[in-house]
Parts: structure tokens; sequence; C-alpha cells
């Protein structure tokens, strides 16, 4: 390697992306639109179901329901003050209890109770409510169930430190802020190719070696800079930095050897486009199974980028440590090895 | 028309024609803006919480339990698939109905064994075992002891977002298709003078057109009808859905013709498709915000695809009650298909040259 003509080829393909208004400008852009996406996101989980009621007398079961971990109740002073709350929006749901519900009860009767709640909620607010008042109902009446059950929490235990979006949301961020560098990188590439200055520099005394290892630094520096300085601002190393910073580093040569890869079998910076954009999009899916738990099955695994967004995951919002990902990480530089050899040997027939 | 030679163009265009980025943003554009529609708005941030069900005997709470509207029920044929969904946060919480579960319930014991997902909400732990006392208390045929009356507060008549942005979303999937790529295979044409080598062929302008508009019209069909897939809106009459977006899709492709033949470069293209998507994607508008009189979306021809696809999907309508929208539609098609005649008529290659 010769470090005067690598860091040569550096300054020329920098200056060849500084020149590029419209890469630059989504470079930046999409670096302040991630960061905002994040701080827009709700930061909490409101885990609790929220319930109005109005109850002029408070029956002893539905009073257990306001002392519940699982629920927020507020009382409210009359039915008006209640419905006007569900018409402003403040609950979806509220619940009405008759003044003369305890007597009614005690005499045999029926008692009314009134839910009412938003038309704007999901129908499934509604039935849930109406259930939890029957249930509640039955317990008043001394007709509660009991429970012979054996229950088993799959997974830590979150409740009440539940992840928020954002943070969810957080690798998936850092992962396409990596993945777009695939674009930048083969369009670099191919405008050189279409400009033909490739062949002029192999004319040179540069060597192919050199060319790739200047091309690797600009898309490994684009790539990982980019995403290290996401994941810093949205206080993605907060936990395990090295990991985080290790799986970036693989993630961006995995970006770069894809990018050649792309860039050798396009004929166009059109063509680079239409097929970077494809494969972006495949190597997206996987970051949205950690935005939605349950959302993918298995057959994700079968897409590289899993590995790399399952352990930014794991180790940003679960606390995941080298013992917990290191097969993961091998999979990941398995995989970057083997794409990064491919793009060399291809891209080097095409420059060639 | 020549079918032969129709048949050799759309070969030709498909095996050899521009993969560029108007064919890739005609097919991922639809696909990323349903699938956005769909998470952003749809069922999968639903705050409904999901039980999961693995009955070892023949209960008749799994039944009752389809039909509560407070939990979505998901079965499992054995309690390692349960064990493995809860784990993966596919639902909730996982319940193992012993064969003898039925036999219980009349000593007054729910038993069961229950899996719960470690990152489940307090709310869905608390509604789901709620919802199952409901059940249970359905099949026991208790008595309830209250009469319970639900009012509905505010506008009733609202829909949910997904369903508003529906139009927008298969509007977006059968035009851009269906529209750009006629446009801007001429316009590519046109720039590369291809059309002059054509011109020494028997092919003629009329054939170009038609092959050109078939291949926009398919693409632009199939991307509606994923669209509607990915939304899962194939209300009670898909083939009448199918049958409209298909007739959308001719549309959409006769615009892109009329606009191909009369263009010069993919940037007035583009500017066009800017400016006149406010006319295509009007009635969509209309849609997304009730407050809008309806009237105004007769106005635009798209209100005739988007109309029936909007009472066939969401409101579940039958073909019968949009046949006059339809009808319409159809017209619309004739109208511009003899428009295009008579454009093809009055060109040849040369007049499709650019100046």
């Amino acid at each position: 390697m010769n470090g005067r003509i690598v860091r040569a080829l550096l300054k020329k393909d920098f200056a060849l992306f500084m020149s590029n208004r419209f890469y630059l400008l989504i470079t930046v852009v999409a670096v302040v639109f991630y960061v905002g996406i994040y701080f827009i996101l709700p930061s909490d989980v409101d885990e609790k179901l929220s319930l109005a009621m109005y109850a002029p007398t408070l029956p002893p079961a539905f009073s257990q329901l306001t002392t519940q971990d699982a629920a927020e109740i507020e009382l409210f002073e009359s039915e008006e003050e209640l419905k006007q709350a569900v018409l402003d929006s403040d609950y979806q749901a509220a619940i009405a209890l008759p003044a003369d519900i305890m007597e009614v009860w005690a005499a045999g009767g029926k008692p009314q109770i009134t839910v009412y709640y938003s038309a704007m909620a999901p129908p499934e607010i509604s039935a849930a409510i109406v259930a939890l008042v029957k249930e509640l109902a039955y317990m008043q009446t001394g007709q509660a169930l009991n429970f012979d059950t054996t229950e088993e929490v799959l997974g830590p235990d979150m409740l009440g430190d539940q992840i928020a979006l954002r943070d969810r949301m957080r690798p998936l961020l850092a992962i396409f802020i990596l993945l777009i560098e695939i674009l930048t990188l083969a369009s670099l590439i191919m405008v050189e190719i279409e400009q033909g200055t490739a062949r002029a520099l192999l004319v040179t005394s540069m060597r192919v070696s050199d060319l790739f290892i200047a091309k690797g630094i600009l898309g490994v520096g684009l790539a990982l800079g980019q995403a290290a300085f996401f994941m810093a601002l949205v206080g993605g190393f907060s936990h395990q930095p090295l990991i985080i910073l290790t799986t970036l580093i693989i993630g961006s040569l995995m970006v770069v050897g894809i990018g050649f890869l792309v860039a050798s079998f396009s004929r166009d910076v059109m063509s680079v486009t239409g097929w970077g954009m494809l494969i972006l999009i495949l190597l997206a899916i996987p970051g949205f199974g950690t935005v939605i738990p349950g959302l993918l099955s298995d057959w994700t695994k079968v897409i590289p980028s899993y590995y790399l967004t399952d352990t930014v995951s794991r180790v940003a919002n679960y606390g995941a440590g080298w013992g917990d990902i290191g097969t993961n990480l091998a999979i990941l530089a398995g995989f970057t090895a083997l794409v990064f050899w491919a793009g060399v040997v291809v891209l080097r027939r095409r420059y060639q | 028309m020549n079918l032969k030679r129709v048949g050799t163009l759309i070969k030709n265009e498909i095996l050899h024609g521009p993969k560029d980025v108007v064919l890739v943003m005609a097919v991922v554009m639809p696909i990323l803006l349903a699938l956005f529609v769909n998470l952003a708005f749809g069922d999968i941030f639903t705050d409904r919480a999901k039980l999961g069900v693995f009955d070892e005997g023949q209960s008749q709470l799994v039944g009752v339990l389809e039909s509560a509207e407070s939990v979505t029920l998901k079965s499992y044929d054995n309690e390692a698939d349960l064990r493995a969904a809860t784990a993966s946060g596919s639902v909730d919480m996982g319940i193992v109905l012993p064969d003898d579960f039925d036999a219980t319930l009349e000593t007054g014991t729910i038993r069961l064994k229950a899996y719960v997902w470690g990152e489940s909400l307090a709310k869905n732990r608390a509604v789901i075992p709620v919802v199952l006392t409901d059940a249970v208390r359905e099949i026991t045929g208790a008595e309830l002891p209250v009469d319970i009356e639900t009012v509905a507060l505010g506008d009733e008549s609202s829909l949910p977002w997904s369903d508003r942005l529906l139009p927008l979303t298969v509007l977006m999937a059968v035009f851009f298709g269906g529209m750009m790529l006629p446009a801007s295979s001429i316009i590519n044409e046109k720039q590369r003078r291809t059309l002059e080598a054509l011109h020494i062929t028997p092919a003629t302008v009329g054939d170009i057109f038609i092959a050109k508009g078939i291949i926009g019209a398919v693409l632009a069909t199939f991307m509606g009808v994923l669209t509607l897939a990915i939304s899962t809106s194939f209300g009670g009459s898909p083939l009448a859905l199918i049958l409209v977006l298909a007739l959308g899709a001719i549309m959409a492709a006769e615009i892109g013709l009329i606009a191909g033949a009369f263009i010069k470069d993919m940037n007035t293209l583009f500017a066009i498709w800017k400016f006149g998507g406010l006319l295509l994607f009007g009635p969509a508008i209309v849609f997304m915000f009730p407050q809008i009189p309806s009237w105004v979306g007769y106005i635009f021809p798209t209100f005739y695809v988007i109309k029936p696809v909007v009472d066939l999907s969401v409101s579940g309508l039958s073909f019968g009650s949009v046949a006059v929208y339809v009808g319409i539609l159809a017209a619309i098609i004739v109208v511009m298909g003899l428009v295009i005649v008579n454009i093809t008529r009055r060109l040849n290659t040369r007049a499709l040259k650019l100046s």
C-alpha cells in the first residue's frame, strides 16, 4: 500500500462526494432527520389503563381498582365533567356509577352503570372496560372466580421498565444510516466508471489495491462516522460502547462490500439507485422486528443485517454483553468478509 | 393494430427497456407507503392485547374468545409454538387450556397454564384475565348483576386513519406506475432517438403506444392489488375490486401515453407529475378530511376509481352499489382512448422526434 497515493485518492473521492449536492444533501439531512425522529418519538411507555370514573358511592370492588398498578383512575365530581374529559380526549373511556348502586344491589336489583367512550377510540377500549365493569360487579356481588394457574414470565420482566418506542427505533435508525451509504459509495464508484476516471487512474503508478483501500476507507468513514455520531447523540453508547462501536465497524465494512457489488453490476447511476434501494429495503426489514417485537418470524435471520440490528438492539436496549452477542458478531463478520471479498473481486473486473 | 407486433414490442420493452429509477419507484414507493400506513395507523400498533391459546381439548372458551373485541386471539397447535410465540412477543400472554378445562369450570375454578411475555404492558396483563373471566362467565351462563349502557361521545362517523389513507396508497400504487412508466418510456425513446429505428420496421405509432400502455396498466393493476393485500382490504367482492383497479390502471396508462406524446424530457415529466399529482390525488384528500364537502371529489376523474375501491374494500358494498361509478370510469377510459387514437393518427415517428 502506498500511503501517499491512498491519501490522494481519498482527497479526490471526498471532493467528488462534496461536489455531488444530492448525496451531500441527503447525507446531512438524513442524520438531522433521524436525530429529529428519535427525539420526537415518545420517551416513555404508557403501560397503564387510563380511566376516568364518576362514583358518588364507590363500591369496595371498584375502589380496589384505584389501587391497582395496572390502572390509573381519576375520580370526577360530576358526570358532566366526566363526559367532558372524554370529549376533550383526556380519556378514551370513562365509567359512571349510580349514586344508589349499593342499595340496588342490596335489594337484589341490577344497577345501571354507564360506560362512556370516545367515538374516535378503537372498539377494543370500550369492550375491555365493559368486561372490566362486569367482572368488578361479579366480585362485588360475591361471585368471584377462583384461578388455579401456573404462570411463567418469558424473557426479562420489563413491567414498569418498558423500552420506549424511541429506543426501540434506535437500532433501526442507526442501521438505516449505515445502509444509505451503500447508495453513496456505489454512486461515487459508478460516476468514476462512467466518466472513465477509474481507467485513467489505473494507468498511473497507483495499484488496484490502493484504489480499493481508499474506497474502503471512504465508505467505512462515511458510514461509521454518521452512525456513530447518531448513536452518540441519542445515547446509544451509554451501555457497552465498545460492542456497539465494533458492531458498527463491521456493519460499515459490510456496507462497503455491498456498495462494491452494487457498483459492479449496475449500468449507470440510475441503475445504482434502483438496485441500491431494493437492497437497502431488504436489509432494513430486520430493523422493523426490533421496533415491533413478534412482527417478523424466524425467516428474517437469513437476512444478514438481522445480526447487525439484533446486536445493537440487545446491547443498547437490553444490556447484553460480549457473551450474549458473540454468535451474532461471528456470523456478521463472516458474511462481511465474504461480501467484501466478492465486492472487491467483481469490481476489480469492472475497473479493468 | 397488429397483435403479433404489439407482443414483440411488449417482450422487447420488458427484456430490454429501461430499468431505471421510475420503474424502481413505481414498484417500491407504493409498497413502502402501504407498509408505512399499516405500521403507523394499522393494527400493528393497536392497543389491543394479544392472547395466544393452545387448547389440549375442545374447550368452548376458544370460540367465545374469538368473538371478544378487546383481545386478538391466535391459536397454536402445540405448547412449544405457543411458548415460542410468547417469548418473541407475538402474543402478550399464551395460555394452555387443559383437556378438562370446561369440566373444572363447573367448580368455579379456572385452571390453566399461562406464559407471559416479559415486555407485555401492565394494562394488557390486566385486560387479558378480565376477558378470560368474561368468556368463562358466558360459557357458564352466569347472570350479570348489573346493566351496562355504553355511550359513544363525539363524532361517530370518524374513520380510522388507516382507512382514510387507503385511497392515497391505492392511487399512488396505480397511478405512479401506470402513468409514469409509459410516459417515461416514450420520452426515453424520443431522447435516445430509438423511435427512428422503429420507423423502418412495420410497427406503427399505435402499436408502440399500445405495447407501452399494456405494460403500464399491468404493472399498475398488480401494484394496486399488492397494496390492497398489504392493507388487507379486499372486502367481500375481490373480483369486482380487481376489475376496478384494472380500469383505474388503464386510465393511468392512458394519461401516461398522452403525457409521453407531448412531453420532451424527464425533467418536464417530473415537474408535471408534481403539479398534476394534485389533480390525480385530489379525491384522496377529500377522503382524508371528511370536513371537505364530498361533492368536491366528483370533479376529479380519479374519484371514479377510488370511490368504488373504497366502497368495495372499506365499506364492504357489493358491485351493484358501485356500478354507476364504474360505468362513468369506463366512459372516461373510452373518451381518453379516442383521444389517444386521434393523437397516434396525427403523429408519426418523425413528429415524435425531439425538435
